[in-house]
């Protein structure tokens, strides 16, 4: 059976997930193409993670149509399901084995023969730098190694979709790269990758298109560039070498506050305006001292959009 | 990507069962440890001053009732622990996001925990065979009541293991139920031997006729006829794997 290559890898219309009086997800509409690199931002319990879980088949849903290739992941559970590898948050390992034998199980229950699981768990060892430790259990493993077996562990069938909950979560910024490397390698390829995370940088660094998903709903999906350009707010930092009275009239549009000798313009898109800015700078007799322009990033986006930062949210996220 | 999707279960079976046999000291050796004592104690040192029991010494009237407390304790504390550690450490959800059905999860650790239940029943009758000279009156009844009776309280500890919350829940079934049911469903004596009242009363304990059936496949006695043993264990069997598949297919307390 090979996938439907016309259709998208993961195409979720209308879902929704109800806890008891609890709905959780309000109608969540996502579309994610074949080969894209797609990060699901939002704050916790914004339904991040139902969404996934509803997607790999350790939550039901109430409502709506999930769809990976075109298939139901209900119906045709068998056929999704074999195409998604999840990465999960928290570590899930089965503590009776070692982590060879950890990674030739999970081979085994996504239908790969003794040998062909074998050979992929051996593979995925030396691939993530784990060899020497393949008769160790994994409680033995170092923090790093742990998030690297999670991530070996999903990639045993060889998904064509890997899904990643917060995969860098905790890691120091060495293996963060290394990280990243490997899931651009493995993107070229070919693999569809959806992440979640609390690291804008991950997201700004690795995702073609974003969605930012609040209280159960997206509320913004794009390419990370266009939303920055569309939403959020850099500025243009006018230094001048006197004190200054008064926001000059050309500047009143700027929402331009005033400090001193500086004057802080608020702008979409800071360098496409600096010119403009200039120009009217130019009208005024004000001495410039200094220009600085600072772009917007998704956190100011994020920000805007959910009233929390990022940051705040990781550590929220680890209580 | 292969196709077999039979794969996944076989897996989650050899799983149950190289778990089993690698714990094999807290898995194993225990109820055969305490069979031989119990064996020792009554059937040797007290024995010689009980009374045959329907025509058998006393030693060879208690092994199946031993043999038959070590497969119910054993099927059922497999599946109801190992389920719920899964559950636990989350390592169940490598088995809920993979091609594995429900009633395909629920069958593989079902029988693997039931096959630890009836290598414990079978170790204690090979014992009996080869230490106490007993010889096996039905083969076929023997092993064929062990297999049913294995699964199904291998398949009601599959429901305690979804169900349970902690450890203590895991067991509560064993300490409060299944022990005490298994020494008053005559393992140690004959229901004849009882006042009316309380052989009544044994008759709606279902242990006593898995114990009886058992005694009836080693031994050849009984008080009951055996079928009812075999009806009832299938019967159990069937109300609990079918709780047991519907709760995987639900995921109650193992999906959000």
């Amino acid at each position: 059976m090979t996938p439907d290559y016309n259709a998208p890898a993961i195409k979720i219309q209308g879902l929704e997930k109800w806890y008891d009086d609890f709905q959780a997800l309000k109608g969540i509409d996502l579309e994610i193409k074949q080969g894209e690199f797609y990060g699901l931002l939002g704050p916790n319990g914004a339904g991040k993670s139902t969404t996934i879980h509803i997607l790999t088949g350790l939550a039901n849903f109430s409502n709506g149509d999930v769809r990976v290739f075109g298939r139901d992941v209900v119906s045709d559970f068998r056929f999704t399901r074999s195409r998604i590898g999840l990465a999960a948050q928290e570590f899930n390992f089965d503590r009776f084995f070692n982590i060879e034998k950890l990674l030739t199980l999970q081979g085994g229950y996504f239908g790969l023969s003794k040998d062909k699981a074998a050979q992929r768990a051996e593979e995925l060892l030396k691939q993530f730098g784990l060899i020497e430790k393949r008769n160790q259990n994994s409680t033995k493993l170092s923090g790093g190694m742990k998030r690297r077996l999670q991530i070996a562990k999903a990639l045993v069938h060889q998904p064509e979709v890997l899904i990643l909950d917060e995969p860098t979560a905790g890691v120091d910024v060495e293996l963060r790269h290394m990280l990243w490397d490997y899931l651009r390698e493995l993107n070229s390829e070919g693999v569809t990758i959806l992440l979640t995370t609390h690291y804008i940088e991950e997201a700004e660094q690795l995702c073609n298109k974003v969605s930012i998903i609040n209280h159960g709903e997206i509320i913004a999906e794009g390419k990370p560039k266009q939303l920055m350009e569309d939403m959020g707010t850099g500025c243009v930092d006018l230094h001048f070498n006197d004190v200054v009275s008064e926001v000059p009239e050309v500047f009143r549009n700027y929402n331009a506050e005033l400090e001193d000798n500086h004057i802080r313009l608020r702008v979409q898109k800071p360098a496409k305006e600096l010119q403009k800015i200039m120009n009217k700078l130019n009208s005024t007799d004000l001495g410039l001292y200094e220009v600085r322009i600072r772009e917007s990033s998704l956190e100011d986006v994020f920000m805007q959009l959910t009233g929390s930062s990022m940051a705040e949210e990781a550590v929220n996220g680890k209580q | 990507m292969e196709n077999n999707k039979w794969i996944g279960f076989y897996t989650i079976l050899k799983r149950e069962i190289g778990r089993f046999l690698t714990l094999y000291r807290q898995t194993i050796m225990p109820s055969i440890i305490t069979a031989a004592l119990f064996l020792f104690i009554f059937g040797y040192a007290l024995g010689s001053r009980i009374q045959e029991i329907k025509g058998v010494p006393y030693m060879h009237f208690i092994l199946p009732g031993l043999a038959m407390m070590a497969v119910i304790n054993n099927a059922y504390s497999n599946t109801a622990s190992s389920l719920f550690q899964a559950k636990q450490l989350k390592f169940l959800e490598d088995i809920l996001i993979a091609p594995i059905s429900a009633t395909q999860a629920a069958l593989a650790y079902i029988l693997g925990g039931a096959t630890r239940g009836f290598i414990n029943g079978a170790i204690i009758l090979l014992m009996g065979v080869i230490v106490f000279h007993i010889h096996l009156y039905s083969i076929t009844i023997t092993l064929l009541l062990m297999a049913i009776v294995s699964v199904a309280f291998s398949a009601t500890g599959l429901i305690f293991g979804i169900k349970a919350e902690n450890f203590d829940q895991v067991m509560v079934l064993v300490t409060f139920l299944i022990t005490p049911l298994v020494y008053v469903g005559g393992v140690f004596y004959s229901i004849d031997m009882l006042p009316p009242i309380l052989r009544g009363a044994s008759m709606f304990n279902p242990l006593y006729y898995m114990v009886n059936g058992l005694r009836y496949g080693v031994l050849g006695t009984y008080d009951t006829a055996p079928v009812g043993s075999i009806l009832m264990a299938v019967v159990i069997t069937l109300v609990s794997f079918s709780i047991g598949v519907f709760l995987f297919y639900k995921g109650w307390k193992i999906k959000a």
